[in-house]
């Protein structure tokens, strides 16, 4: 089901398929070498093929002076045990880790520029063989290596593949998006993910779109009350995992900056826990700025409203979820509801997190693949599969006879009891559609409404994965029609050469365009419109 | 309920201010470990321990809530049915001291009568502690919640403070039971011409203990 038919169609539609030329053999060739090694080793920095190299990146290294780079030094003994099996538990390893926490107290404190202090490569330089090949140094979601991969030469095949997707990215969203979704569903071969991601979600493009706006948010002071928080919860996104496990490493540093941007960015909707691990997974696949706007893209655009004040959006979807249950698992459903399990007590972690906290790492990714292309629907799928699973059979309920017995099976899903392909191969075929999921959610508001009052969120605002945000962007800019407000098709953001442009309503925009643009009525957003280009 | 291996089910609901170590004091308790590396809890999460208790079995379903402020908009959803509330508070950290009023408002908001314990947790280093024990138990007083200080880290107080909460929740069930024992007894020598409105009432009420 997995790779191997998939392989065999692929490479056979293959010849038929390529719409423009393959990248020269000289430069496949120069790319190959880089390729293959960023595959084995997927988490080490920025893709060699990201958009801009040389881009004010990542911060990641050592080499930059820093008083916090002695903390460093302090004994990893337990690394040196040559503990040939991981364990589970890597008390050892995150003790000595914590050790350090006193040193590098408050975050907020860094050096001017945020710069990581670049530490735990030698921390890590040590554990590198103890990680699997995600980065995960034990825990629930270790891989064991079980997971078979992908042959060099299908690899290699695939990579060709997208890199001549990202050569004409629009051409195909435009005219072959049903390839690229297949595609995705397929995997995006690792040493191409970030890039692909960024492609898919627009991110890359809100992200030339604001040169240095990454780096104005952080130089930005941010409100207490949001740092705070986020400090606290910095060295509790995946402790398992090489980048995160360090106090003070370069990943929660880096998580630091990225939160803290955001809430500097929308003030309005602040940071909320669960856009951490969110964060979290993209900061293992790309640099700082890079996961910024991808975080933005997520939160904006295929999420809105799951991490703003009053959750609406998550039980808003809960209900939907619960009622698309009804269609498509009825014994499922009915369990749940004969033991008054709500939708929130167990959905709640797995759609905000994007169940990058439930599934195993590589069903993470390739559940995420899926989502940056097809939007919620995904989500949805996974969780409907996952349900059906657990509770779809008489024999399985037999042992779940009672909330606590449901509810304990739901928050700890065995690692084992999942197959990356069969998932992938079930959520693929599941018959949620977007129109589905749509009509649900209108009968889930109204029904809100009846028995609850207003609703603030707008679920208006989701948008279906690449494609829906892709017209978005061309119907934004063809009100816009000439005028550079590329802000409109990216986030309601405004771009620099426009505020320059306008400076005399700069002001005004910020305001219009960051919050209120995307709640107002089309009608009035061309009247703002026409107001602005007059004083322009 | 046939083949049930305990005499009382209890559910305990913690809160706190995220980062007080409700999930730590909770694997504390349920599995008597802990662990440098937890994740923030999003949502739910919950723990099943049985202890014996005056010669009874009590099972305790013990469910911890995510701290941040945003998610209390989800937790009545938590609070049914719950018997007992834990308060959980860092002694290094005063401001989260200070918020126990606040979550004591929440609890009244979502119950109308629950037992209630106060907890400083954290509580294994001196130098580090900010919250004056004489200040905890002051205020603990004046709103009626007895206090408790904790290191999960360390393992103090941990046992000792949830076998005294569950005393408690215990009494206050038999309590209960004692009450409506004595109301009927009351009931069957007088004739009440509103008995179906006080039953309704009684059912309707948000009943926790």
């Amino acid at each position: 089901m997995g790779d191997s038919p998939d392989t065999v169609s692929q490479t056979q539609r293959s010849a038929d398929s390529a719409p423009t030329p393959a990248p020269s053999a000289a430069g496949a060739d120069e790319e190959e070498p880089q390729l293959l090694k960023q595959a084995q080793n997927p988490q080490v920095g920025p893709p060699p093929l990201s958009p801009k190299p040389d881009a004010p990146t990542t911060p990641t290294r050592a080499g930059q002076s820093s008083p916090t780079v002695l903390l460093v030094h302090e004994p990893t003994i337990p690394l040196l045990n040559p503990n040939r099996k991981p364990a589970l538990d890597n008390l050892s390893y995150l003790e000595s880790a914590s050790m350090m926490s006193g040193t590098f107290e408050s975050l907020s404190g860094l050096g001017e520029d945020g710069s990581s202090v670049g530490s735990d490569s030698e921390i890590n330089g040590l554990t590198i063989k103890r990680t699997d090949k995600y980065g995960f140094l034990g825990g629930n979601q270790y891989s064991e290596g079980g997971d078979k991969d992908v042959r060099v030469e299908v690899a290699r095949q695939r990579e060709m593949k997208w890199l001549d997707m990202f050569c004409h990215w629009d051409k195909w969203v435009k005219h072959r998006f049903m390839k690229v979704k297949l595609r995705c569903r397929k995997g995006i071969p690792s040493s191409l993910r970030a890039k692909a991601w960024q492609l898919l979600s627009n991110s890359q493009e809100l992200l030339e779109a604001n040169p240095g706006k990454f780096d104005e948010l952080e130089r930005a002071p941010g409100e207490a009350k949001w740092l705070d928080i986020i400090e606290k919860d910095l060295h509790r996104q995946f402790p398992f995992h090489e980048m995160f496990a360090a106090r003070g490493g370069h990943g929660q540093q880096d998580l630091y900056r990225i939160l803290k941007a955001y809430t500097v960015y929308r003030p309005d909707e602040g940071y909320c826990q669960a856009q951490a691990p969110v964060a979290a997974v993209l900061l293992m696949h790309m640099p700082a700025e890079q996961a910024f706007w991808c975080l933005v893209q997520i939160c904006e655009k295929y999420l809105p409203g799951y991490y703003s004040a009053g959750l609406e959006a998550i039980q808003l979807d809960g209900e939907i979820f619960f009622s698309l249950l009804r269609r498509t698992c009825p014994m499922a459903y009915r369990h749940l509801k004969k033991f008054k399990i709500d939708p929130i007590l167990y959905m709640t972690e797995w759609f905000m997190c994007i169940f990058s906290r439930t599934l195993p790492w590589s069903c993470v990714l390739r559940v995420w693949d899926m989502f940056f292309c097809e939007g919620v629907k995904i989500v949805f799928r996974v969780g409907l599969v996952l349900l059906r699973q657990m509770l779809g059979a008489v024999d399985k309920l037999r042992e779940l006879q009672g909330m606590y017995e449901t509810m304990e099976r739901l928050r700890n899903i065995s690692p084992d009891s999942i197959r990356e392909d069969v998932l992938v191969q079930e959520v693929i075929t599941l018959p949620v559609t977007e129109a589905l999921i749509e009509r649900e959610c209108s009968i889930q508001v109204r029904k809100w409404r009846e028995s609850r009052g207003e609703l603030m969120h707008q679920p208006g605002r989701r948008l279906h994965g690449t494609r829906a945000i892709f017209e978005h962007k061309r119907r934004a800019a063809s009100i816009s029609s000439g005028g550079s407000l590329s802000f409109l098709g990216s986030s309601g953001f405004c771009t620099p050469s426009f505020q320059d442009k306008h400076k005399g309503s700069r002001k005004e925009m910020e305001v219009n365009g960051t919050k209120d643009l995307q709640k107002q009525s089309k009608t009035t957003k061309m009247g703002w419109l026409c107001m602005v280009l007059n004083i322009g | 309920m046939a083949g049930k291996d305990y005499n009382h089910l209890f559910k305990l609901l913690i809160i706190g201010d995220s980062n007080v170590g409700k999930s730590s004091l909770l694997l504390r308790f349920a599995d008597n470990s802990f662990s440098g590396s937890y994740i923030t809890t999003i949502g739910v999460d919950f723990k099943i321990r049985t202890v014996d208790m005056e010669g009874e079995r009590v099972k305790l379903q013990i469910w911890d809530t995510a701290g941040q402020e945003r998610f209390r908009t989800i937790t009545s959803t938590y609070y049914r049915n719950t018997h007992g509330v834990i308060i959980v508070y860092d002694v290094t950290n005063p401001d989260s001291f200070v918020n126990v009023k606040r979550w004591l408002n929440e609890i009244s908001e979502n119950c109308d009568s629950v037992c209630k314990i106060l907890v400083g947790n954290k509580n294994d280093d001196p130098t580090k502690k900010k919250v004056d024990s004489q200040d905890a138990m002051r205020f603990g007083e004046t709103v009626g919640v007895r206090v408790f200080e904790t290191s999960a880290k360390e393992n103090i107080n941990v046992e000792e403070m949830f076998m005294a909460f569950t005393r408690m929740v215990l009494r206050a069930k038999k309590q209960s039971q004692d009450r409506a024992e004595r109301e009927r007894e009351r009931e069957k020598d007088t004739v009440n011409i509103n008995a179906h409105r006080d039953r309704d009432r009684r059912k309707r009420g948000k009943k926790c203990c």
